[in-house]
């Protein structure tokens, strides 16, 4: 049903090289947060809420904010990739999860939802750019939250495939299940790299499509796993040879 | 006396849950569903008076819902109103059709439009 009219449509289906389309993207995306702030905002004006619920609104406008704002700062990363260096280091991913978590942790807490590290005790380190990949994580953590039901858990993981070669960051969420025709897309977008990937029907993919241009420039690539009770989002990057020396 | 209730069909949770504190204020009775399935399930059960529904929704749009309403006569009478960020590009006079009866744009509304639209509406 064509009611829709114009970019939203577009947007699920056109790659974002055109900047136009970018910044409708990232407005759409922005779009929600600030709604709902303001929609919260209002709430604190009129007044006769009791204290329990002030505070609450309060944490949320805070933590609705500070996603925003994470947004907002990935797509300035974004446009200045190209101009940019990205100093590529060892890192344990395991660390850099944990940190993760530890961030996330109250905005987790705020949906019912919780954040847990599945890893191995002592992972390989892999090669990347510290910032990026914390931005990459982070967004596919923001992800999943939105999709996550009422009291599920979010996991962080971490293995390596290809006989220890390659380092694999996932998010896996237990939510509704990517549609087959949308995880079909997904695939069919991601054989075709580094062309961008999109998120479920509701979002822009903008987010995701961040996501991919981060990795791309470490050399590595995203992709998404669907399960019949939600979606692994994942970052597959490359294993540092460093640890052989340790 | 019965109260009224409002199913509130909003994927955003935080959002979803002002619009419960909202109308609960106002005296509705409120459900909440994520997704179209789970409101689906709900209506299954029991109609509610009145529907809020955002436009895109986790594993389907708002319309596929619509279609799926307006295919029997109970849930086809459900009034509903759009709640939605994309208000400035959706064809009011075409929507009538799939029983939506109000749209409100979340940009711009404030919360007592919210208990102004679904008086209007009953």
């Amino acid at each position: 049903m064509g009611v829709v009219n114009g970019d939203y449509e577009r947007l699920l289906d056109e790659p974002f090289e055109d900047g136009l389309l970018s910044l409708v993207a990232a407005a759409h995306e922005l779009k929600s947060p600030l709604a709902l702030i303001r929609q919260l905002s209002l709430m604190l004006d009129e007044g006769e809420i009791s204290f329990d619920e002030y505070k609450r609104i309060v944490k949320q406008i805070t933590l609705t904010s500070e996603r925003a704002l994470r947004l907002t700062s990935d797509l300035t990363k974004s446009v200045r990739l190209n101009d940019a260096l990205f100093e590529l280091e060892p890192i344990n991913p395991n660390q850099l999860c944990s940190d993760i978590v530890c961030e996330l942790r109250p905005l987790f807490a705020a949906h019912n939802c919780s954040l847990r590290l599945v890893a191995k005790k002592q992972p390989a380190l892999l090669v990347a750019n510290r910032d990026l990949l914390r931005r990459i994580v982070m967004n596919f953590s923001d992800n999943a939250l939105h999709y996550a039901d009422d009291n599920n858990l979010v996991e962080l993981k971490i293995c390596s495939l290809n006989s220890g070669n390659v380092i694999r960051l996932g998010v896996r969420d237990h939510g509704p299940a990517l549609p087959a025709d949308v995880f079909r897309k997904l695939r069919a977008k991601l054989s075709s790299a580094p062309t961008p990937i999109h998120a479920r029907p509701q979002s822009s993919g903008l987010g995701l499509y961040i996501s991919g241009q981060f990795a791309d420039i470490m050399n590595g690539k995203i992709g998404v796993v669907r399960h019949r009770d939600g979606a692994t989002f994942y970052v597959d990057l490359q294993a540092s040879s460093q640890l052989s020396l340790l | 006396m019965k109260k009224t209730t409002v199913l509130v069909i909003e994927d955003d949770k935080w959002l979803a849950e002002q619009y419960v504190r909202v109308l609960s204020r106002a005296g509705f009775e409120t459900k909440v569903a994520y997704h179209a399935i789970s409101a689906i399930q709900f209506i299954d059960k029991k109609l509610p008076d009145a529907i809020i529904l955002d436009i895109l929704l986790t594993g389907s749009t708002a319309f596929t819902l619509l279609h799926e309403l307006q295919s029997y006569a109970d849930t086809g009478a459900i009034p509903i109103v759009l709640c939605t960020s994309l208000a400035g590009d959706l064809p009011s006079n075409t929507l009538g059709y799939y029983g939506v009866k109000k749209i409100l744009d979340k940009t711009t509304m404030r919360p007592d439009d919210l208990i102004s639209s679904v008086r209007s509406v009953l």
